[in-house]
């Protein structure tokens, strides 16, 4: 099989660079980063200096995505050799032990953290996703409620408590945490939208009527979130359609539906390219349902 | 009336799930629309012929779901389809159960079609040689969903299904598959996935 420096005519730097930038993203692009960082680390090491560190630490992770245990023991075992009592390395330990779902183990370990390092939130967190993972979802829903009454700033914790909730169908406390997610960040276009969603899905004329707000909101912050426009003519289009509405209601509604209605036509004449459907016969039919 | 799979159904499916390993997945099964309603067609398999990928990681928010249910009826409508079924993974290997969003979605498709169909994947099961169907098949009887023993008898053609899928996974063509949560971070992203139906059709 070809290498990835031979398939894409790429350099080490420009491999290494690519590491980075999926590390700065977050991205879960594990086989990818398998790949890349496999060729890296046996053909390029002694180029990478301290960077190799973290390029071991983040294909491990990679590698426990993608079942290459081979592969996540090589870079665990460099990383115990050159970090031997660390914290971080010990949590790595952990994680491999959850992907072998050795979890009475990994919680060992993770217990071992925590004694020492009491606020080692990312450890504690791990503890949580044990839980996840063995499909406790109301113990993790309750570990984690906990852990962010002490570390109330942790908005990572707060979006995975929205969608414990959502999984659980509780839609209320999930908008809860969508809420305190808003606050910090006013102009993040997707947690605006992300709560529109969830109380549309509430249900109810007056939760319908805020999640077209949070629509329109989520809009007004991102012009481009199709999600956004589709779900403020969704929701326009059934507060129209209540017998509850007054007539002025069911009248700026149908306009708020109509207007977002050529928007999203619009923007498919823009990207048209050879999409089956004719937007005009599904907006009709979206419109027909009303 | 009990649902069989085209290889191109069953494929999708399965990259649709190798795709996003980490989040549950969900999509339709679409059916040929037959003309006429036969006297004794019961007991005749309902072939699901494609299926849409829809979402990955959260399933269970309303309002994108019933915009895909629009949209993807009125591309049913215009291609003589109609929506059969609903297919899920679950976000964890060892949990194939229908959930509760799993069964609304199946109740809505019912109003539509009277047999319609859940199909979970079982990801404990799913390996890269496909040496066996992955599915449960879940049918509606008296209120409840009630799994059918999955036989190849599901399948047009098991062994094409088998090969194709196989393939397709090694060359890791899953990393081209478009739901509709792809669609709606780009419009460009056709949920048809022309380009996979010609790889299925060039290895058929």
């Amino acid at each position: 099989m070809a290498s990835v420096s031979e398939m894409y005519d790429v350099g080490w730097e420009e491999m290494r660079d690519k590491l980075r930038k999926w590390r700065e993203d977050n991205c879960r692009n594990s086989e990818q980063i398998v790949d890349v960082g496999e060729e890296l680390i046996s053909e390029h090491a002694s180029k990478l200096g301290d960077d190799i560190w973290i390029i071991y630490e983040q294909v491990m992770i990679a590698a426990l995505d993608c079942s290459r245990d081979d592969l996540a023991l090589t870079c665990l075992q460099e990383l115990r050799k050159q970090f031997p009592d660390s914290h971080r390395v010990k949590r790595l330990s952990g994680m491999r032990l959850e992907a072998l779902e050795r979890y009475d183990e990994a919680n060992k370990h993770y217990d071992a953290i925590l004694q020492d390092d009491p606020t080692n939130t990312v450890t504690r967190k791990r503890k949580i996703s044990i839980l996840k993972a063995q499909g406790k979802g109301t113990e993790a829903i309750r570990e984690l409620n906990e852990y962010l009454e002490q570390f109330v700033g942790d908005q990572e914790a707060w979006h995975e408590l929205s969608e414990l909730y959502i999984n659980e169908h509780d839609y209320g406390k999930a908008a809860f945490c969508l809420e305190e997610l808003m606050m910090t960040n006013p102009h993040n276009h997707l947690y605006c939208e992300q709560y529109a969603e969830v109380k549309y899905t509430q249900g109810g004329l007056e939760n319908l009527e805020l999640s077209r707000k949070y629509f329109a909101q989520a809009l007004r912050l991102n012009n481009r979130n199709m999600r956004a426009l589709f779900g403020l003519y969704m929701s326009a289009s059934h507060i129209a359609a209540s017998p509850k509405v007054s007539a002025k209601v069911k009248k700026d509604n149908m306009k708020y539906a109509a207007w977002a209605a050529t928007q999203i036509n619009r923007a498919y004449k823009v990207s048209h390219r050879t999409i089956v459907i004719s937007p005009q016969t599904s907006m009709r039919a979206l419109l027909e349902r009303v | 009336m009990p649902i069989q799979l085209t290889s191109q159904a069953y494929c999708k499916m399965v990259l649709h799930a190798a795709k996003y390993p980490h989040c549950a997945v969900n999509g339709l099964l679409v059916a040929e629309k037959t003309k006429e309603k036969k006297k004794d067609s019961h007991g005749e398999p309902v072939l699901c012929v494609d299926c849409v990928p829809l979402f990955h990681g959260t399933l269970a928010l309303a309002p994108m779901l019933e915009v895909a249910l629009t949209l993807i009826d009125t591309w049913c409508k215009e291609n003589s389809y109609v929506i059969a079924g609903y297919y899920q993974a679950n976000e964890r290997t060892k949990d194939s159960r229908p959930n509760q969003v799993a069964e609304k979605v199946a109740a809505r498709i019912s109003e539509n079609f009277s047999d319609a169909a859940i199909v979970m994947l079982d990801n404990s099961r799913l390996t890269m040689s496909c040496f066996e169907p992955i599915v449960l098949i879940y049918d509606h009887h008296e209120n409840k969903w009630k799994s059918r023993e999955v036989t190849f008898d599901c399948f047009e053609d098991w062994s094409e299904a088998q090969k194709i899928t196989s393939a397709l996974l090694e060359g890791r063509s899953y990393e081209n598959l478009i739901d509709f949560d792809n669609h709606l971070d780009d419009l460009r992203n056709d949920w048809t996935n022309p380009v996979i139906n010609k790889s299925v059709l060039d290895l058929c």
